[in-house]
């Protein structure tokens, strides 16, 4: 593993220097930028947001002269909170539940939605030197969190002094417990574990299964408001040592990992994402730099409009009334109401409808025939009716395929007179883009999913773009039904 | 209510004033296309020729700001010859009176449907008695001339309205006939903005069965009215009654049959008040009735007749359709 190494503070400084051009550029959908306030010359790691701050463990310095370590000399983790700063960026970061043990490792942690409860990592054992041949591992423990004070420290129910139990993470509607564990009947080294909220009790841990885990290490779950589960695995088929991967609940099954790409991930271990619920922002740590781990914040750079207008059809079906004859339409009249809509076709009656082939002006008239004499009134009425097509972008696409088929989508019959286009911009709506009057798309995975096709033109006088949105829906199917 | 009758009464007075058609004065009036009004003789009371009550008035108004004479001529007067039709022989005489002064429009019998009570009433400026007369025949007769400041002054027309009634006082031959209101004695001059109106119109049908001769009358609506109630008589199930306005096409209406009465209510439209309504008739096709003769009256609803203006009031009424286009939803 590669990130056992030790870095001495100077050469960590002098090479984020050097290093820092590196970073803050963007590539592939996200830009990723180094978070110096609350990084160290030690492992910084296991980021968790709240409302007011950025949780984290870190195994720094205390102060230049004292580097806390376990009575087997081991250099500890413990909490540290950065308060965020009037521009929400993390400032400098204080000791953080320095009560919940002595001697210990603590953390990863996680925080209830109310801010009440705090999930997080220990040694079992605490306060005492371990025997030789004497096994210490990491077990799960909550406190009640009241400010600035954790107390009622308590072990999770399933806790087994015999195995690992650690990376907890309460989902945000406090519904599911995820963990790591290697206890008995795990893949791999570390597997990813699930429980369920029921009556204020969680449910028996169950295995995420073989789709998830692994025989390598799976750990860091995150479960975001998109669905996916994010983790760290250091499988195969990443970029290389810890990547991160997400999967996603489908039809009651989880979903073939996908790993994500540069530059969140890279040959480096990356690994504890968590982003804001609702966006793709947040932070996960990797030791990129090669000498320890650190905490990166990344933003997505893919376009998606908040407010985007749905794709509407254009309709050419109207109705025709005739208000005064329809008002007395109970009587007993001796005319009839012969519609002429223009294009050829008529009809009988005080109301009819009519679809038109396309858009177009229509001369509509209306005769009104005497049933006694057989004589007709030439256009009592008329109505000059201009049919146009709706001003906006058009997808032309199949509104549902399957998972694993060519989705080809076409802008061509946009309508949006007046501006010079300069650019066709898809967003798919998982995260990934694409450019061009017609584009292709193989989705993976089963879902629904929200396709933006943003239009800009090129820049006018004074450099103003026009850019236009419209959205529309497509299902994936597993098998097409 | 006071303010609006006001209003009111100063509409149809500006109505009356507007200027009329070169022959608006002749009883039928052109846009009604009627051939003839007819009287029977009211020997032996036969209602079944088409005659209710053997006595047709007709009222003229005459516009306050005309001073001058003016005449009212009689189409073929006389009874026999020609245009009039024959029972038996030819021994009925016509009594044709024109009235004027206080009451001869205001007095309450006056504006009835039936000769009854003080419908003569007013002062008598004028009466003749007609039987056959062969220089008659098919030709004008002229009474007059009359100053109209002996008619009647009445402030909703603006105008003196002098009355004439023609009884049928003896036989029972029928007597078609035509009046004009006229500037000169020897023509058909037109008042301008003068008209003719009657409560109970009796008349003759064309002898045509071709639907394309549609003959028409033209009733008021006067503010306030909700509904009308049109009675009808003797039409021989002669053809199509509808009823046209600015926003109705052409309402079919009960047509009488063979001396019968009918009659029927129709709720009147917010856009039909202070405008006059089209009555059609179209003649039945095929089996031709002849000589059909007819009688028509309208009240509102509270009984009170309605006029029937030669030239309508308002111009004959047009139906105007309103289209409205919406997308389908």
């Amino acid at each position: 593993m590669k990130r056992h190494i030790t870095y001495t503070a100077v050469l960590f400084t002098v090479l984020l220097i050097c290093s820092s051009g590196l970073y803050g550029q963007a590539k592939g959908s996200f830009e990723v930028y180094p978070v110096p306030a609350i990084s160290s010359g030690s492992d910084d790691m296991a980021p968790v947001i709240l409302s007011d701050g950025i949780l984290f463990c870190s195994n720094r310095k205390v102060n230049p002269f004292l580097t806390k370590k376990n009575l087997e000399g081991v250099r500890l983790y413990e909490l540290y909170f950065a308060p965020f700063d009037q521009n929400g960026n993390p400032g400098k970061p204080v000791r953080f539940g320095s009560n919940l043990g002595k001697d210990t490792n603590i953390g990863p942690a996680s925080v209830s939605s109310d801010g009440k409860t705090l999930y997080f990592t220990r040694n079992y054992i605490v306060g005492r030197k371990v025997k030789k041949n004497e096994s210490n591992k990491l077990g799960i423990f909550t406190a009640t969190r009241n400010g600035s004070q954790l107390t009622d420290v308590r072990p999770f129910e399933y806790n087994d002094p015999a195995s690992n139990l650690s990376y907890p993470y309460v989902s945000a509607d406090n519904r599911y417990l995820f963990f790591c564990s290697d206890m008995p009947g795990s893949l791999g080294k570390y597997d990813i574990y699930m429980c369920e909220n029921v009556d204020g009790k969680w449910t028996s841990p169950v295995n995420l299964g073989d789709k998830v885990n692994s025989a390598d290490a799976e750990i860091n779950p995150f479960l975001h408001s998109s669905g996916r589960l994010y983790f760290a695995s250091d499988r195969p088929g990443g970029h290389g040592g810890l990547d991160i991967w997400y999967t996603t609940l489908a039809f009651g099954a989880w979903t073939k990992p996908v790993v994500l790409d540069d530059p969140i991930n890279s040959e480096a271990d990356d690994f504890a994402f968590y982003a804001v619920q609702g966006s793709l922002e947040g932070y996960f740590a990797s030791n990129r730099r090669k000498y320890n781990d650190d905490i990166f914040r990344f933003a997505t750079t893919i376009i998606r409009w908040s407010v985007c207008d749905t794709l509407r059809e254009n309709n050419y079906c109207y109705e025709f009334i005739e208000e005064n004859a329809l008002k007395n339409d109970t009587i007993d009249v001796r005319f009839r109401w012969e519609w002429n809509f223009g294009d050829g076709t008529k009809a009988d009656g005080v109301t009819a409808e009519h679809c038109y082939s396309g858009p177009g002006d229509y001369d509509v008239s209306l005769d009104i025939v005497n049933l006694i004499t057989g004589g007709i009134e030439k256009r009592q009425a008329s109505y000059e009716l201009a049919i146009m097509d709706i001003e906006q972008p058009v997808i032309v696409s199949p509104d549902k395929i399957m998972a694993g088929e060519n989705l080809v989508l076409n802008a061509g019959e946009s309508n949006l007179p007046g501006m010079d286009i300069a650019r066709y911009y898809w967003n798919f709506g998982d995260e990934t883009v694409s450019s061009g009057l017609e584009v292709s798309k193989i989705y993976s995975l089963p879902g629904k999913y929200n396709i933006q096709l943003i239009v800009s033109s090129k820049a006018a006088a004074g450099g103003v773009v026009r850019e236009v949105c419209v959205c529309k829906n497509i299902e994936v199917t597993p098998d097409g039904n | 209510m006071r303010k609006n009758r006001y209003i009111h009464i100063v509409i149809l007075s500006l109505l009356l004033a507007l200027p009329a058609g070169v022959n608006s004065q002749e009883v039928p009036g052109p846009d009604e296309n009627i051939p003839f009004l007819i009287t029977f003789g009211r020997q032996g009371g036969e209602t079944s020729w088409g005659d209710d009550d053997f006595s047709q008035t007709f009222f003229f108004t005459i516009p306050k700001d005309y001073k001058d004479p003016f005449y009212i001529r009689i189409y073929d007067a006389d009874i026999g010859g020609k245009t009039d039709e024959l029972n038996n022989f030819w021994n009925t005489r016509m009594v044709y009176s024109v009235y004027g002064g206080k009451g001869c429009y205001t007095d309450p019998d006056a504006k009835g449907i039936n000769p009854t009570g003080n419908y003569k009433s007013g002062t008598l400026l004028a009466t003749r008695t007609f039987g056959m007369d062969n220089k008659l025949d098919e030709r004008w007769f002229t009474f007059g001339p009359f100053n109209p400041a002996d008619g009647e002054y009445y402030p909703k027309f603006s105008s003196n309205v002098f009355k004439i009634i023609c009884d049928g006082v003896s036989g029972d031959d029928g007597n078609l006939y035509r009046y004009a209101l006229s500037r000169r004695p020897d023509a058909n001059v037109p008042i301008e903005g003068a008209n003719a109106f009657t409560y109970e119109y009796t008349f003759r049908m064309w002898n045509n069965n071709d639907t394309s001769f549609v003959s028409h009358i033209y009733p008021y609506i006067d503010s306030g009215c909700i509904y009308i109630r049109q009675r009808n008589f003797d039409w021989d199930n002669d053809g199509e009654f509808i009823v046209v306005s600015v926003e109705r096409k052409g309402q079919a209406m009960p047509l009488s049959g063979e001396d019968q009465w009918v009659d029927d209510r129709m709720p009147i439209l917010d856009a039909e008040i202070g405008k006059s309504l089209d009555f059609r008739f179209y003649k039945k096709r095929g089996d031709l009735v002849r000589n059909n003769n007819v009688v028509m009256s309208v009240e509102n609803q509270y009984g009170e007749n309605l006029q029937f203006f030669s030239a309508p009031i308002g111009g004959v009424p047009v139906y105007k359709p309103k289209i409205t286009v919406r997308p389908k939803k």
